[in-house]
């Protein structure tokens, strides 16, 4: 018998606001938060759209002490560690000895810009001695874990478009196994600087249009930023100190495709669809709702089509199955976390978040995608899949508490 | 100069420190202003950035007051001069 694990917490800052009330909110109303950019110039980007975080000031959230030693996808994984927390209403003394695993695809890449142009364009000689401190990969984690006081296991978890599905199935498996009671995961990016959107421009997947998953007119994927965590506790553990539950996290399941670097692979996602059924003891047709990697790429929504069929045979037909990157847009090593507190709050209010900007039905995506309207439904078993470059798989499973 | 290099490297610490450079003299020590290693590199940083002057690892471990980093940067001036 596994340890039960719930989510007692949940925080978001992303496009579609700096708070899970905000958050929420839009996505009830398929309200899509990609936009213009605003955050950078444009003249030299061919995609100029992106879902940033409207209206950031850094400076409504810290000091200028703390900012200076704090890169755009630190920030943002602090902010959305600490809503969790609060929403929580965990004790600091509770989160001393509690694990705190976050997900990133690129790291500090605001100051990594910064410092190569510097050196490459201002023909400086010297680096920044605080380059490496706000560009490194754990940067966030370690944040997350000196603002809050976690003094437990804290690392970073790197799977691309999966890392915070990853972080989420980690510290699971830890509260499973006793090492912790309390984990704060999720994952955060923040990848909006030339030297990184010049590379995404030349992988040729991101629309300049907008995002569009299943739609047969669908041109991309639309990068995003932002970040995402939940609290996780052992049911023992939450229900002791009283605490609120959204659902439990039933289950994950991992896989790699072991094929091609950028060409997902249908049976790799099925084979991570299938453990995280098999992880939580859910039967397939048990499922009502998925919540998509739905990147609005032609491969990829096709791709996950034919997974779900594969896993799910005739079931397949009943799902509801949304994109909310339609939405918050693609933030990487964050997806995975919005997705999950989208779905976690699917489950706890009764209504499935809409695929937004959806038009018509595209080519092998014949699913019920809950196309621009959220949907009044109570539920019960949903999953989020996260599927990355580099065929990196990972979905989770979330089940009401009854 | 001396007294430029003194005001620059005052300035430096007040910004690092968000203190007032007024409350900064020749004989405080790093450690008085609670300095910490990475803001003491960082200060060194906007010093070799400003003087042009390599500020040599060995000579770090040996800045204790202001005044030491001021005679440290004149030094280094004058052999480049």
């Amino acid at each position: 018998m596994k340890t039960p694990v719930v989510i007692t917490g949940v925080g978001t800052i992303s496009a579609l606001g700096h708070n899970v009330d905000q958050f929420w909110r839009a996505i009830c109303n398929g309200e899509s938060g990609i936009r213009t950019l605003t955050c950078l110039p444009l003249e030299s980007l061919r995609v100029k759209i992106g879902a940033e975080v409207p209206a950031y000031e850094p400076y409504e959230f810290f000091s200028k002490d703390e900012l200076h030693l704090l890169d755009r996808f630190s920030q943002f994984a602090v902010i959305s560690a600490r809503e969790a927390v609060a929403d929580a209403g965990i004790m600091a003394e509770e989160l001393t000895d509690a694990a705190c695993i976050i997900g990133t695809g690129c790291g500090g890449r605001v100051a990594d810009d910064e410092s190569y142009q510097r050196l490459y364009q201002q023909g400086k000689t010297r680096g920044h001695p605080l380059t490496v401190p706000l560009v490194m990969a754990n940067a966030a984690a370690s944040q997350v874990s000196i603002h809050l006081g976690i003094t437990g296991p804290v690392f970073v978890i790197a799977s691309a478009c999966s890392s915070s599905a990853h972080a989420v199935g980690q510290a699971t498996a830890m509260i499973r196994s006793g090492l912790v009671d309390v984990a704060i995961a999720g994952g955060t990016d923040a990848p909006f600087t030339y030297g990184t959107l010049k590379p995404w421009e030349a992988l040729r997947v991101m629309s300049s249009d907008t995002c569009r998953p299943f739609s047969k007119d669908r041109s991309g994927m639309v990068l995003g930023e932002g970040a995402g965590a939940v609290v996780l506790e052992s049911l023992e553990h939450a229900k002791k100190r009283g605490a609120h539950i959204y659902a439990e996290l039933a289950g994950c399941g991992m896989s790699a495709d072991a094929g091609h670097i950028t060409d997902p692979s249908s049976a790799g996602a099925a084979r991570a669809i299938r453990a995280a059924l098999n992880d939580a003891s859910i039967n397939p047709g048990d499922v009502d709702y998925v919540n998509a990697h739905g990147t609005g790429t032609k491969v990829n929504d096709v791709m996950e089509t034919q997974a779900l069929h594969q896993v799910f045979g005739e079931h397949a037909a009943r799902l509801m199955v949304s994109g909310t990157k339609s939405m918050h847009g693609h933030p990487l090593g964050a997806a995975g976390a919005l997705e999950l507190v989208a779905t976690a709050l699917a489950l706890k209010n009764g209504i499935i978040p809409p695929t937004a900007n959806f038009t018509e039905a595209g080519e092998g995506c014949d699913l019920d995608y809950v196309p621009n309207q959220a949907r009044e439904k109570k539920i019960k078993t949903a999953l989020s899949n996260s599927f990355a470059f580099g065929g990196l798989n990972a979905v989770l499973a979330v089940r009401s508490i009854s | 100069m001396r007294q430029d290099i003194e005001n620059s490297v005052i300035k430096f610490i007040a910004k690092q420190k968000n203190l007032n450079p007024s409350d900064i003299t020749s004989e405080s020590t790093l450690d008085e202003l609670g300095v910490t290693s990475l803001e003491a590199i960082t200060i060194v940083y906007d010093i070799e950035e400003k003087f042009d002057v390599e500020v040599p690892d060995d000579i770090l471990d040996k800045l204790d007051t202001v005044q030491d980093i001021v005679d440290g940067v004149a030094g280094l001036i004058s052999e480049n001069g």
